[in-house]
């Protein structure tokens, strides 16, 4: 199919137009998941300031 | 037909079982009457997950036919009860309190079901609770297929969760007892709230077999009821190994009242704070007097510090990462979508980016928070704190958020549970109508010594008998 060199400029910019638009806002759950990811690096920063020799093993036994 | 009088409902379990064998009722009579109550009453707290009146009854002529011929099986003989709705019970739904899991039914009975039917005790009821026992983090009453507890002193107020349908439940005389579960403060909680005794026993000692599972190192079982001597006659009956849970202590508990130490010769440990201005101004009054009670009863006080740790913070984090390891498939099928409160949903979520070196920190911390607790009761025998900072809050209103902990505020519960130690609840007055209550917290395998100081305190008051008005 022929297309005018008016078209293709056309499309062109329509296309650049479209990359530089401002992304679209997150769906709205995905944000509340991303505020709980927060939460969860905020609780471990505060665990990190706990000072914590390196034989200190988790509060759980394996036995075989 | 003899006719169940009001009080009866309100009943402690040795009064109610001495009636049931002096033949003041038969058991199906007070069974019966129960299950009527539960069945009209129980929805307007949003208490009631399922009636079992039809193997009720069944089981109530069981007992009556036993109760013929004198054979006795102990106090829990003939007593109504209620379960949380995480306990399986046989071709019941068992919805965990969440709409994804509302036809799910389990073949078999909880471990601890089985127990408290060999023993005579009538199961009336799944009680509700809060979806998935709140693992995500919910922050509204409403986080549940039942929709929001509501607290038989106030109906506007929330009951407390995750156990807020066994909370509610004994508070307003539906069940003589119940059994909640705790990760994180969801007996105690509840109990404070709806002004009833609860205990949380040692990490280990009573079987999980049949239960929902939130967090494999934090969930115990344990009995809601309207006094300390009524939770030790219903622990004793529960506890006990069970090789069917990996978590199982191996430990049983034999109430044993006549072996408890004299109060002067126990420690008992506590914040000033908390009975002074670290409390909400209205809890302060009753949480003033019911240290003043506990001096009077002859211990020996003695002002300690709780070990400073990230309770809260560790808590969650450890939740996380067992929670999102026992719903991965939940939460990846998308069903987890379908629970009722967002912020549960994006918390379960969220569960599936936790580093393994997060969640494996939190439980080497943990170790530390063992044994600073360990240090602490070399210097006191039990400690004293109040349950909550206040009473309950509305129901229609976001919950409140855990706050870093400051002195004792909130530590309790969290460390306590990280420690896996045991807890009792009392009753211990009101706040603006509403109920207030101590905890008491002790060493592992300690129940015994904290039911013995619980009961001396319940000798003494009589919050724990004070009734809600259910029937305006």
């Amino acid at each position: 199919m022929d297309i005018s060199r008016r078209q293709l400029a056309a499309v062109v910019l329509a296309s650049t137009a479209a990359a530089q638009a401002p992304p679209a806002p997150k769906p709205e759950p995905e944000a509340d998941v991303d505020g709980a990811r927060l939460q969860q690096r905020a609780a471990a920063q505060i665990i990190a300031r706990v000072p914590l020799p390196m034989t200190i093993e988790p509060a759980f036994l394996f036995k075989a | 037909m003899a006719e169940i009088a009001p009080d009866i409902f309100f009943a402690g379990i040795s009064e109610l079982n001495a009636k049931l064998r002096a033949k003041e009722f038969s058991c199906r009579e007070l069974t019966e009457a129960f299950c009527d109550r539960i069945e009209r009453i129980g929805p307007r707290y949003n208490a009631l997950a399922l009636s079992l009146r039809k193997q009720a009854i069944n089981k109530a002529k069981d007992v009556d036919r036993e109760l013929k011929r004198d054979r006795t099986r102990g106090p829990l003989q003939g007593i109504p009860y209620g379960v949380k709705d995480l306990l399986a019970v046989q071709k019941q739904p068992t919805t965990w309190g969440a709409k994804p899991y509302a036809t799910q039914v389990f073949d078999y009975d909880a471990h601890i079901v089985e127990k408290l039917d060999k023993v005579g005790a009538i199961l009336i009821a799944k009680l509700s609770m809060v979806e998935l026992a709140g693992g995500g983090d919910y922050r509204t009453a409403a986080a549940s297929l039942t929709g929001p507890g509501l607290n038989p002193w106030d109906r506007t107020r929330w009951s407390g969760g995750s156990s807020s349908g066994p909370g509610a439940a004994v508070s307003a005389g539906l069940v003589t007892f119940a059994i909640g579960s705790e990760t994180s403060g969801s007996i105690l909680t509840p109990s404070a709230f709806c002004g009833v005794t609860g205990l949380r026993p040692t990490y280990g000692l009573v079987s999980r077999q049949g239960a929902m599972a939130l967090s494999w190192t934090l969930d115990k079982l344990g009995p809601m009821c309207r006094s300390a001597e009524d939770c030790a006659l219903v622990l004793h009956e529960i506890a006990g190994g069970d090789t069917e849970d990996p978590g199982s202590a191996g430990r049983s508990f034999n109430y044993t009242p006549k072996y408890a130490r004299k109060p002067a010769d126990i420690t008992v440990g506590y914040m000033p704070v908390d009975f002074e201005d670290g409390a909400e101004p209205a809890a302060q009054p009753a949480l003033r007097t019911a240290f003043e009670v506990i001096k009077s009863l002859g211990f020996r006080l003695k002002e300690i510090q709780l070990p400073e740790f990230p309770y809260g913070a560790l808590v969650s984090t450890i939740i996380a990462g067992e929670a999102g390891s026992i719903f991965e498939e939940f939460i990846r099928s998308g069903k987890v979508n379908e629970l009722a409160d967002p912020h549960q949903i994006a918390g379960l979520k969220a569960m599936l980016d936790l580093p393994s070196t997060e969640y494996l920190r939190a439980m080497r911390v943990r170790t530390l928070v063992k044994a600073a607790f360990h240090d602490l009761f070399l210097n006191c025998d039990v400690v004293l704190a109040p349950t909550r900072l206040g009473p309950a809050g509305k129901a229609a209103e976001p919950l409140d958020a855990t706050g870093p902990p400051t002195r004792s505020r909130g530590g309790l519960i969290p460390g306590g549970n990280l420690a896996g130690l045991p807890a009792i609840s009392l009753p211990c007055g009101f706040a603006e109508g509403l109920p207030v209550a101590i905890s008491l917290l002790g060493r592992p395998f300690w129940e015994n010594q904290l039911i013995a100081i619980a009961n001396l305190f319940q000798k003494q008051t009589d919050w724990h008998r004070r009734r809600p008005p259910v029937e305006a």
